[in-house]
């Protein structure tokens, strides 16, 4: 899932600026793929764990020195978003963990930061993202 | 066809696959013995050892427990030899199930599964 310019982007109580996109990767952590007797083709696959990554990418202007994200701190991350031709918004939420916070500088692009979090689960069963209209 | 034993598609929820172990003679080495030797003694035949390798599929709890059940419920002791025909239709006559080991915990994707093996004995005499 891609979410290009978000309308607000908020972890926990902070509002962070300037975000360019958020995206949400899904990806197996763990696959089983079975194999029976009758040939070389698998009779069984699935995925029983699975990981839930959010990356916001953030333009960065000017110092903020501490106040910036760090890795471990968990909160619930709210997307909010345009809904194309239509007047009202959607709403992405997920408690969620920061795992990594990195910077990119160039002259071409500028400051660009990469805050990746992993999407937590209330109960292990339900899905960590949820979304809904405003 | 699925495999049976007894009769019963204990494995048809899920893939399987079917081993036979080593077969011949059991083998010692004479090294240890005393005084020494440098050859082997033949001790006899080694039973007949199957293992099923596989894993059990079910769409609730409730069902992959009955699963499970029906498996061990023919964990019978003493043990009671019965045949085992495999899904190519080869039969094992006189085999007792006698282990089955789930391979870790039950697995909660979009199935629920839970990877085993079961082991089967062609014992050399009953009783024992």
């Amino acid at each position: 899932m891609l979410i290009i310019s978000p309308r607000e982007v908020a972890f926990g109580g902070a509002v962070w600026t300037g975000i360019a996109a958020a995206v949400v990767d899904r990806s197996a952590a763990q696959t089983i793929e079975e194999f029976g007797e009758n040939g070389p083709y698998a009779a069984f696959a699935d995925v029983p764990r699975q990981r839930v990554r959010v990356r916001i990418v953030q333009d960065v202007v000017g110092e903020e020195g501490h106040t910036a994200p760090g890795p471990g701190q968990e909160a619930v991350l709210s997307i909010t978003m345009a809904q194309a031709g239509r007047p009202r918004s959607r709403r992405l939420s997920t408690k969620a963990v920061i795992l990594a916070v990195e910077h990119e500088v160039s002259l071409k692009r500028g400051s660009v930061r990469t805050i990746t979090l992993a999407a937590v689960s209330i109960d292990g069963a339900a899905d960590p993202i949820t979304i809904e209209s405003l | 066809m699925s495999t049976t034993f007894k009769g019963l598609a204990l494995f048809s929820s899920g893939p399987h696959r079917l081993t036979v172990s080593r077969q011949g003679q059991l083998v010692l080495s004479e090294a240890f013995e005393t005084p020494p030797a440098p050859g082997s003694r033949y001790i006899g035949p080694v039973e007949l050892r199957i293992e099923i390798s596989g894993r059990l599929i079910a769409a609730s709890e409730s069902a992959l427990w009955l699963l499970r059940d029906a498996m061990t419920a023919q964990l019978l002791d003493p043990p009671a030899p019965g045949l085992l025909v495999d899904s190519h239709g080869r039969n094992f006559a006189d085999m007792s199930f006698v282990r089955f080991a789930p391979l870790g915990p039950v697995d909660r994707g979009r199935m629920l599964s839970l990877a085993y093996t079961a082991r089967f004995l062609r014992f050399r005499q009953y009783p024992q």
